[in-house]
């Protein structure tokens, strides 16, 4: 009888190991079935048309191997909209993570009124983007803008200033309106790394004599630095994917020369109905972003080992 | 206990996870406007998918489907009103996956009957009904022959020039492009460049049209006769460089680029603009924008002794071939008889401030309005784009294109003829 027993006791605690085994899994599988019908599967079909050939109408004709790329690539426009894009990411990403950073410590100090301008700054990420770019592109306008309007009535200037002469400096200004959407993100995730920095670093530092910028290069930067890290890499795809603001204000126009990937392939997309290329386009930035994200991740994964 | 919970739980999510991606995919059918629900067994289903012109066109459908629905008892119709941001995206997503609507009201149609989606509208369409269409809107759908849609509607282009500018400068509304140079550069002088004498509109929105104004009173065109393109013609060459001069010169907005026709309007209606080519529809969208401009219409300036050109755009109706039944093919036929019928149709067109494209259209509107008579005679004699042609979207962002390279300083006989290298081979 002890055996059966035994035996029963057994197979009862296996099945118990085995549910127990499962019980993880079990939890994530609607993630899992979310993340594969929501990302999966569209990425997969992206894939899929940037190597069909399909008609205007959005008909998949058959396989075309790489003629897309090819003909994206050996497009007279597409180094410049590359160029644009990584203009556009590097010049968005890097002065507002600074101007963020440097807000952050600004509203990281105690002063009156530091709840109030903490929430001024949430406003600029809690439009909507559109919102925001069409207000830029309003301020700016040559004709009816609130800039010029401003200035005139302070006297500064007599006549209108046509602010945007030339494609470069509307691409500044998407820029700069890039750059003002960008820092509450950045503010607010260095915000949440100094407010987790210890109090008696500071101490220690200033009995041992370390001035302000010591203090600021010794301890502030080396323990914020991983919330920065974290916020460059959303902003570097959140930028790099970015379509409101150059859609809004400019829509590449002219000619291309303020146009990103992302609005390049839009227009490839619904404008021309060459959805085959526009494909190719995405599948262009999405493997230029995965290289970014994989380089991150190796370091961050190293540093993890040491 | 605990966890037989939790595992059942996961499973409810699970389930109710698929559940919900089982009726994303049947929500088409779902939200469609079920006007009047009995069983439909035996009932047809029309299915249709029209562009939303206005605030109104959403509740105008409503209206002729809940009526069309009571007439006909065996025809259960039911139309998607989609925005025109929305359409093309929507379509094509419809054809990628085999659910094709039967009817269409859109604009383009060429890329759709290049895949043989398209039945030949004498299939679809009574024979009095196909009877109201005026010839020459017909013509615009014709490939290989053959009519594969039916126009909606349609609106045409002249000049709006503000009455109370030219008078107080002291000059006449200009006919031909020296003229327009001369009237331009007076009213120029006259403001200090505070008025922008001419309105001109290159952007990716509607640059197709400017580069149409130009070319088309100059005497030149998009395709010869036989319908071969025809992008670097010398006249249009002459004519692009005519209209960079122009902005170069100043005399115009000042950023054409990016200044789409509703930006001039705005200018326009603010008494900033001085001179514009503009739709039959503006008179509209000042009144409904509160400005209150003396304005009149003129035909648009040509270069020489050339014939005043308008353009006109239109939209359209077409039936997808959905391997109908012959009662099926019937109930599509009712649908647009209807839709036709002398009376919704005219309300239709009166709604949207379009110009109709039937005769009884052009009648009902005349009457209804006697200043609309004018144009109902320009949009008759207009040029269209020559949409019918598979090329026309990779031309009309060319043209667009080349303007705006023009701008940048390009030249335009070597980026035209680039256009044309690169459109007709």
């Amino acid at each position: 009888m002890s055996t059966n027993k035994l035996q029963k006791a057994a197979a009862k605690r296996n099945q118990k190991s085995l549910l127990l085994r499962a019980e993880p899994y079990l939890w994530i599988l609607p993630s899992i079935i979310l993340m594969a019908i929501f990302i999966v599967v569209p990425i997969g079909y992206v894939f899929y048309m940037s190597v069909s050939d399909i008609s205007k109408a959005g008909r998949v004709k058959g396989f075309a191997g790489l003629e897309n790329f090819e003909k994206v690539v050996t497009s007279a426009k597409f180094a410049m909209v590359l160029k644009n894009t990584v203009i556009w990411t590097i010049a968005v990403v890097v002065l507002s993570t600074v101007l963020g950073f440097i807000l952050a410590l600004l509203l990281n100090n105690n002063f009156k009124g530091r709840k109030v301008a903490r929430a001024i700054v949430v406003f600029p990420w809690a439009t909507t983007l559109v919102i925001q770019a069409s207000t830029w592109k309003f301020i700016i306008d040559t004709d009816y803008g609130a800039l010029n309007t401003l200035l005139k009535s302070l006297g500064i200037i007599s006549a209108n200033v046509n602010w945007t002469p030339t494609p470069e400096a509307f691409f500044a200004w998407e820029i700069a309106c890039g750059i003002f959407v960008t820092i509450p993100f950045v503010c607010f995730t260095a915000l949440s790394g100094l407010q987790s920095i210890d109090e008696s670093y500071y101490e220690a530092a200033t009995v041992d004599g370390a001035n302000y910028w010591q203090k600021l290069f010794n301890i502030t930067l080396p323990l914020v630095k991983p919330s920065l890290t974290v916020a460059t890499v959303l902003n570097i795809i959140y930028v790099f994917n970015s379509f409101p603001i150059v859609w809004t204000i400019t829509k590449g126009d002219p000619a291309s020369r303020t146009d990103t990937l992302v609005t390049y392939l839009y227009k490839l997309a619904f404008y021309n109905g060459k959805q085959g290329e526009a494909a190719a386009v995405s599948v262009i930035g999405f493997m230029i972003l995965l290289v970014c994200a994989s380089v991150y991740m190796v370091s961050t994964l190293k540093k993890g080992e040491d | 206990m605990k966890r037989i919970l939790a595992i059942a739980l996961a499973a409810v999510m699970t389930l109710s996870l698929a559940a919900c991606g089982a009726k994303k995919e049947e929500a088409p059918a779902a939200s469609a406007p079920a006007a009047s629900a009995p069983a439909a067994t035996e009932k047809v289903e029309v299915n249709m998918i029209a562009a939303q012109y206005g605030t109104q066109t959403a509740d105008w459908w409503a209206d002729f489907v809940a009526k069309f629905n009571a007439a006909n008892e065996n025809i259960n119709l039911v139309v998607d009103v989609v925005s025109w941001n929305d359409i093309y995206t929507v379509v094509n997503t419809r054809i990628a996956n085999n659910e094709a609507p039967d009817l269409l009201n859109i604009d383009v149609f060429a890329d759709y009957q290049a895949d043989g989606l398209l039945l030949p509208a004498e299939e679809w369409v009574s024979e009095e009904t196909y009877a109201k269409f005026y010839e020459a809107f017909l013509d615009q759908s014709v490939v290989d022959g053959t009519v594969w849609a039916v126009p909606d509607l349609a609106s045409a282009r002249a000049l709006y020039y503000n009455v109370d500018i030219l008078n107080e400068v002291g000059v006449s509304v200009p006919t031909t492009w020296d003229e327009l140079m001369d009237v331009a550069q007076k009213i120029y002088d006259f403001y200090g460049g505070e008025v922008y004498p001419w309105g001109v509109d290159m952007t990716t929105d509607e640059g197709q049209a400017c580069f149409a104004y130009y070319i088309w009173n100059n005497g030149g065109d998009f395709t010869d006769a036989e319908g071969n393109w025809t992008l670097n013609s010398p006249e249009n060459v002459e004519a692009i460089k005519f209209i960079i001069n122009m902005v170069n010169a100043g005399l115009t907005n000042s950023d054409p680029a990016n200044e789409t026709r509703y930006d001039n309007q705005d200018m326009f209606g603010a008494g900033k603009v001085a001179m514009m080519i503009g739709p039959n529809s503006i008179p509209t969208y000042c009144s409904v924008g509160g400005y209150d401009v003396n304005y009149a219409v003129a035909s648009i300036p040509v270069n020489g002794d050339n014939t005043s050109v308008s353009a006109g755009v239109m939209d359209r109706i077409m039936c997808f071939d959905n391997d109908y039944t012959e009662a099926e093919l019937a109930a599509v036929t009712a649908v647009v008889d209807a839709f036709y019928d002398d009376e919704p149709y005219s309300e239709w067109v009166l709604m949207e401030d379009f110009l109709p494209a039937t005769s009884a259209g052009g009648e009902a509107m005349a009457a209804a309005n006697p200043e609309s008579a004018a144009w109902i005679e320009i949009v008759g004699s207009a040029k269209f784009y020559p949409t019918a042609k598979a090329e026309w979207a990779d031309v009309k962002q060319g043209v667009i294109d080349v303007l705006q390279q023009a701008l940048l300083g390009g030249d335009v006989q070597t980026l035209l003829d680039d256009l044309q290298a690169e459109i007709a081979g």
